[in-house]
């Protein structure tokens, strides 16, 4: 809602303060200012006057010589225009004003005849584009006939404060610069003046009737026939009220209901009568029926849309748009003023289907004030026979089969303090809800009426709302209650310890959209029917790449790394967390929480050792870390084969015996479709299986004894994994193995083709003793047996 | 033949050893000179080992232990001086041996790599702990949520604009009458939350939401937010007010000044956003308000018995407004150069 401080000083004299004071004033209330300004004249110096006569140049025919009683003299002025005669009131610039930054007005002479000032036009005093003739102030200006002499700046307002206030849905009343006003009044606790809305009628009673078919949707209709206007534009000052409110002026006609919409808040519509006849009816469309609105658009109606006709056919959309067929032309001389009250509800569900959304919809959807419709016809009637010569006939419609009438709500004054914290008396509690000229009776409870304009207050938590307001939330008390909770729980402290483990290992976290689009899974080479190309769609999405919801990370940080490639970054280490989205056999989909990461690039080389590129190794390992940190013992690592992987390099990890993820080298071109080359590591985990709150670990007492190390290489065929070894010597080990480490693998032409030779060294330790070397003959026989029997294959060298 | 044991005599070849041999230990300027020296005089072949072999010879037993306690004193004597010198020359040894290793310092070490913690992440995990502080808990919730939790229960009615898919993302999934959409806030969770737990309900909660908003410096489509409830017998708006001032100075700083201006949300009354003074500027930092009857009825809390606030705050913004970034969309950016400055 754009005004000025000026128009709002029409119905309460706020008083004076600075622009900053009353954006803070405004804000207190609950309206928000999203801009302001102060509006300063583009000129100084220049005066009301009043021409007294005009004459011919002597000397010239273009232009003309004039008297003018500028209060303190009367000046001869040489004057260009020539939509003036005497007893005209008009802005003089008198000798010494200044106009724009530093056009100063001097006598001169014009032709042998001195001329003492100018008489100026809208666009010499920054007012506007006329620039054809003076500015002519009465009747624009009514007030100014009585200020001759007076700063021309003061008389039309400036300066000024220009306010764009955000008004809050659930206030409909205040889209309009009376109700700001109220608002004001109620604030500073001064008089609000009257509307003085009043039409002067005269001719024959009108002939409009009016039938309203579905109350419920229209529950009221107003309206008033005013004649004999003739179409035009409207005057400056109307004009200008309106440009500063944002609205184009277009026609006399137009901008009188646009200029009392925004003064009272009650959007009105002009029909032009002799097209439209003199009968309107209102109530739902047909289906498949159809209007040609305003802009030119044939609109196809529904049947949940309420309409407007000359008992036939549609003549306009309620309260969303007027129809072209009965739109007031420059022709037109006879209107009806239309002031309904349409359901809001309904306002909004069609203006939103048509796409078509107006000031007047806007009001409509959130609350008119159904007490105003005929007030508000007549506004616009009463600003047709000022700005456009119109007459109101008599006999104005109001049709109100809806009758809604205010309301009461019972208040009990212990609900202040029970939601506010502080205690306001009986009296206090009428005085503030009074300010709002809410109606209020009792002591306690009170009985308070509430007027149609208010939609939004209904329950007892409504009237708080506007108790806190106007007593001021600075005036509330603070405190500050504890909850009963314990710390910070099990979940929330795991996920940041995996975090801080991650960001330890070197991995940055990334965060991206939670959207990916097929495009990324084909460059996953996922092919057609794989359960991850099964993601749900996004019915309005953002666009085509972001389409679906991702039920992968990998996608993201693929592509966080390749941003950092392409800006030449030369290694990259991501991780995220967060949910994927798969379709499951709840209400919701299944939106488990994972863990990403991608290692890409080679670290640049440094003087003490060189830059080496990643492998799966590196990605197999940080799931050790991470299994270690977390006290996941019982999983494993198998070999797999998933599309978007390496398949010679991709291993799925089991923890209890369920898979909860992969990690492996990206396809090379899966990673060249994402910008990436060279060996480039990644895994996804699935986080469920890391948050689970084990208990305390069990502390084991180092055994204070000397160890037995010993080394044992096996040969054993080409694809035997080494998990299978070590675990196979784990058991063949038994209690008293402390540690077992893989320190060498290789193939070559000593161990012979297709087979490699694994390299274990395992520590021995008892927790009471000093172990022997008689004790561990057994233990080692019993380690060959079991991984010869496992995986085939013999032992190098001598047991 | 008998003289005075403090006197050396020259003659005596335990003497002159007594006499000659701690120069020559002390001269010694190697290790190997020194084993020589030590071979030479407390050895196997040494005069001190060919004097302990002949003291058998001596009959007069008083002599013999008193020769032997000379020959025993010599010995030590000379021991100690050469393991001093042996010290001394394995210390000088040392020292030369660690200066040749000296290297520059200055030179770049073995770095381990750096990684981070998302600033939006650290900033949650910071709001989220000065509210653990004041002993709430913390939950989360579904992301992809039904129109019930995230519209219904929290009285956004089925005509309000923000339903409409010029502002909401939603899902092709499940039931057409139970629209699922991707949360455009975290306060569905004040309903769940509600629904699941008897009061009294301290929560927070940090989340993702969604918007169908374009991307542009001050809007992502995908951000963070962090909901608060409290809900109790007697919480009042001055709680709300202490709580989230407090809040407020124990993020931006002991001397922030906040203020709070009525505003308007579905399921709150009274609403009021709170601006905070900080960094030259008031800021937006929060809406809040008193949970809405209506809330407490959707969830079967009684309102004419409980009363509560909640409050949400956009995660995005406070990591900003502390940090000076101005563009939001830096937040999205995988740009290692970007999130290692996150620390």
């Amino acid at each position: 809602m754009k005004l000025t401080l000026s128009w709002l000083r029409e119905f309460v004299d706020v008083p004076d303060m600075s622009a900053e004071d009353l954006v803070d004033t405004f804000e207190n209330l609950g309206h928000e200012v999203e801009e302001y300004a102060v509006l300063e004249p583009a000129f100084r110096g220049v005066v009301v006057g009043e021409v007294l006569d005009v004459s011919p140049h002597p000397n010239a025919d273009k232009v003309r010589l004039t008297s003018v009683d500028v209060g303190s003299e009367t000046l001869e002025i040489i004057c260009g225009a020539w939509n003036f005669e005497a007893g005209a009131i008009v802005p003089v610039a008198v000798p010494g004003a200044v106009l724009g930054e530093d056009f100063e007005i001097t006598r001169r002479s014009i032709r042998g005849v001195t001329s003492n000032g100018m008489i100026c036009s809208e666009i010499e005093l920054g007012l506007g584009d006329e620039a054809d003739g003076i500015m002519v102030l009465d009747p624009d200006y009514p007030h100014a006939a009585a200020s001759i002499g007076s700063d021309f700046g003061e008389v039309i307002g400036l300066p000024d404060v220009w306010l764009d206030l955000d008004i809050t849905p659930n206030r409909p009343d205040c889209l309009s610069v009376y109700g700001l006003a109220r608002d004001l009044a109620a604030f500073f606790e001064l008089p609000l003046r009257g509307y003085d809305i009043a039409v002067t009628e005269s001719g024959e009673p009108s002939q409009m009737s009016v039938g309203i078919h579905v109350p419920a949707m229209n529950p009221r209709f107003a309206g008033r026939e005013v004649r004999g206007i003739t179409v035009g534009p409207s005057p400056h000052w109307l004009r200008r009220r309106l440009d500063l409110a944002g609205v184009r002026p277009i026609s006399n006609v137009v901008d009188a209901s646009n200029y009392a919409m925004l003064e009272f808040g009650h959007p009105t519509h002009a029909f032009d009568i002799e097209r439209l006849g003199n009968r309107i009816e209102t109530r739902m469309a047909h289906q498949g029926e159809t209007v040609v609105t305003l802009d030119g658009q044939e609109r196809g109606l529904s049947t949940a849309d309420i309409v407007v006709t000359d008992g036939d056919k549609v003549v306009a959309i309620g309260g969303v748009m007027g129809g072209a067929s009965t739109e007031v032309d420059p022709e037109t001389t006879d209107v009806f003023i239309e002031a309904a009250y349409w359901d809001p509800p309904s306002v909004l569900m069609t203006s939103k289907r048509l796409g078509l959304r107006s000031e007047a919809s806007a009001r409509f959807e959130r609350g008119a004030d159904p007490s105003f419709c005929a007030l508000g016809a007549d506004r616009v009637a009463q600003l047709l026979e000022q700005i456009a010569g119109g007459t109101s006939a008599p006999g104005p419609v109001d049709e109100n089969p809806g009758d809604i009438r205010p309301w009461t709500i019972t208040y009990p004054l212990s609900e202040t303090k029970r939601i506010l914290g502080i205690s306001l008396g009986s009296a206090e509690t009428t005085r503030l809800l009074s300010r709002l000229t809410f109606d209020v009776e009792g002591s306690d409870p009170l009985e308070v009426t509430v007027p149609t304009r208010r939609p939004d207050v209904r329950r007892p938590v409504d009237l708080i709302e506007e108790i806190a307001r106007l007593h001021g939330f600075e005036g509330i008390p603070d405190s500050v209650p504890h909850g009963p909770g314990d710390g910070l729980p099990f979940r929330e402290r795991r996920l940041r310890q995996i975090r801080g483990l991650m960001a330890g290992a070197g991995y940055h976290e990334m965060l991206s959209f939670s959207f990916i689009g097929a495009s990324d899974l084909d460059a996953l080479g996922y092919a057609e029917g794989h359960a991850v190309r099964e993601g749900i769609s996004v019915v309005n999405p953002l666009n085509d790449a972001e389409g679906v919801m991702r039920t992968t990370l990998l996608p993201g940080l693929l592509k966080g790394a390749s941003v950092n490639v392409a800006r030449r970054i030369p290694s990259v280490k991501l991780f995220e967390i967060g949910k994927v989205f798969l379709p499951g056999t709840g209400k919701l989909p299944d939106q488990p929480d994972r863990l990403g990461f991608v290692d890409a690039g080679v670290p640049a080389s440094s003087w003490l050792e060189a830059g080496r590129e990643p492998d799966i190794y590196d990605g197999t390992g940080l799931w050790e870390m991470l299994a270690g940190n977390l006290d996941i013992t019982d999983w494993r690592l198998e070999a797999s084969t998933w599309p978007a992987f390496h398949p010679g390099r991709c291993a799925e990890v089991v923890v209890a015996d369920a898979i909860i993820g992969v990690i492996g080298e990206v396809h090379p071109e899966v990673a060249g479709s994402f910008g990436l080359t060279g060996r480039v590591v990644a895994g996804e985990l699935d986080l469920a299986e890391l948050l689970v709150d084990r208990g305390p670990w069990q502390y084991v007492e180092p055994s204070t004894y000397p160890p037995i190390i010993f080394d044992l290489a096996f040969e054993v065929d080409g694809d035997v994994s080494t998990a299978a070894i070590v675990e196979s010597a784990r058991q063949g080990a038994g209690e008293l193995l402390e540690d077992v480490r893989v320190f060498d693998v290789f193939t070559g032409a000593s161990v012979g083709e297709g087979r490699k030779s694994v390299a274990l060294s395992l520590t021995f330790r008892a927790p009471d003793r000093t172990m022997t070397d008689e004790e561990v003959a057994p233990i080692r026989r019993s380690i060959v047996e079991h991984v010869v029997g496992a995986v085939g294959g013999e032992l190098r060298g001598e047991i | 033949m008998s003289h005075p044991t403090n006197l050396p005599d020259p003659m005596d070849p335990l003497d002159d050893l007594r006499t000659n041999a701690p120069s020559r230990i002390a001269s010694a300027d190697t290790v190997a000179e020194l084993d020589a020296i030590e071979a030479d005089t407390v050895g196997k072949q040494s005069l001190i080992a060919e004097a302990r072999r002949g003291l058998g010879a001596i009959e007069d037993p008083d002599q013999r232990r008193s020769e032997g306690l000379r020959i025993n004193e010599v010995a030590t004597e000379l021991s100690d001086a050469i393991d001093r010198r042996r010290s001394e020359l394995a210390s000088a040894e040392l020292e030369a041996a660690l200066a040749a290793d000296r290297v520059d310092v200055t030179a770049p070490g073995r770095r381990p790599d750096r990684g981070s913690v998302h600033l939006i992440q650290e900033t949650m995990d910071e709001v989220v702990d000065i509210f653990v502080g004041l002993g709430y808990t913390v939950a989360s919730g579904p992301e992809a949520e039904s129109a019930f939790y995230n519209f219904t229960a929290l009285n956004i009615p089925a005509t309000h604009p923000s339903r409409l898919e010029s502002d909401t993302l939603y899902l092709d999934y499940g039931e057409e009458q139970e629209e699922v959409l991707l949360r455009t806030h975290t306060s569905p969770m004040q309903a769940r939350y509600m629904e699941d737990h008897d009061p009294p309900v301290y929560v927070v909660v940090p989340g993702r939401a969604f918007r169908a908003d374009a991307i542009d410096a001050t809007h992502l489509p995908v951000f963070h937010q962090l909901e608060g409830l409290a809900v109790d017998e007697n919480i009042t708006f001055g709680d709300l007010k202490g709580t989230l001032a407090a809040f407020a100075r124990e993020f931006l700083g002991p001397e922030t000044e906040v203020k709070f201006i009525p505003h308007y949300f579905p399921f709150t009354e009274p609403s009021a956003e709170m601006h905070a003074y900080a960094h030259g500027q008031w800021l937006e930092l929060m809406g809040c308000g008193m949970v809405n009857p209506a809330v407490f009825e959707h969830v079967g809390y009684d309102p004419e018995r409980l009363s509560g606030f909640a409050f949400g705050m956009g995660a995005e913004r406070l990591a900003m407004v502390r940090h000076g970034i101005t563009d939001m969309r830096t937040l999205a950016d995988p740009d290692v150069r970007v999130l290692e400055q996150y620390r």
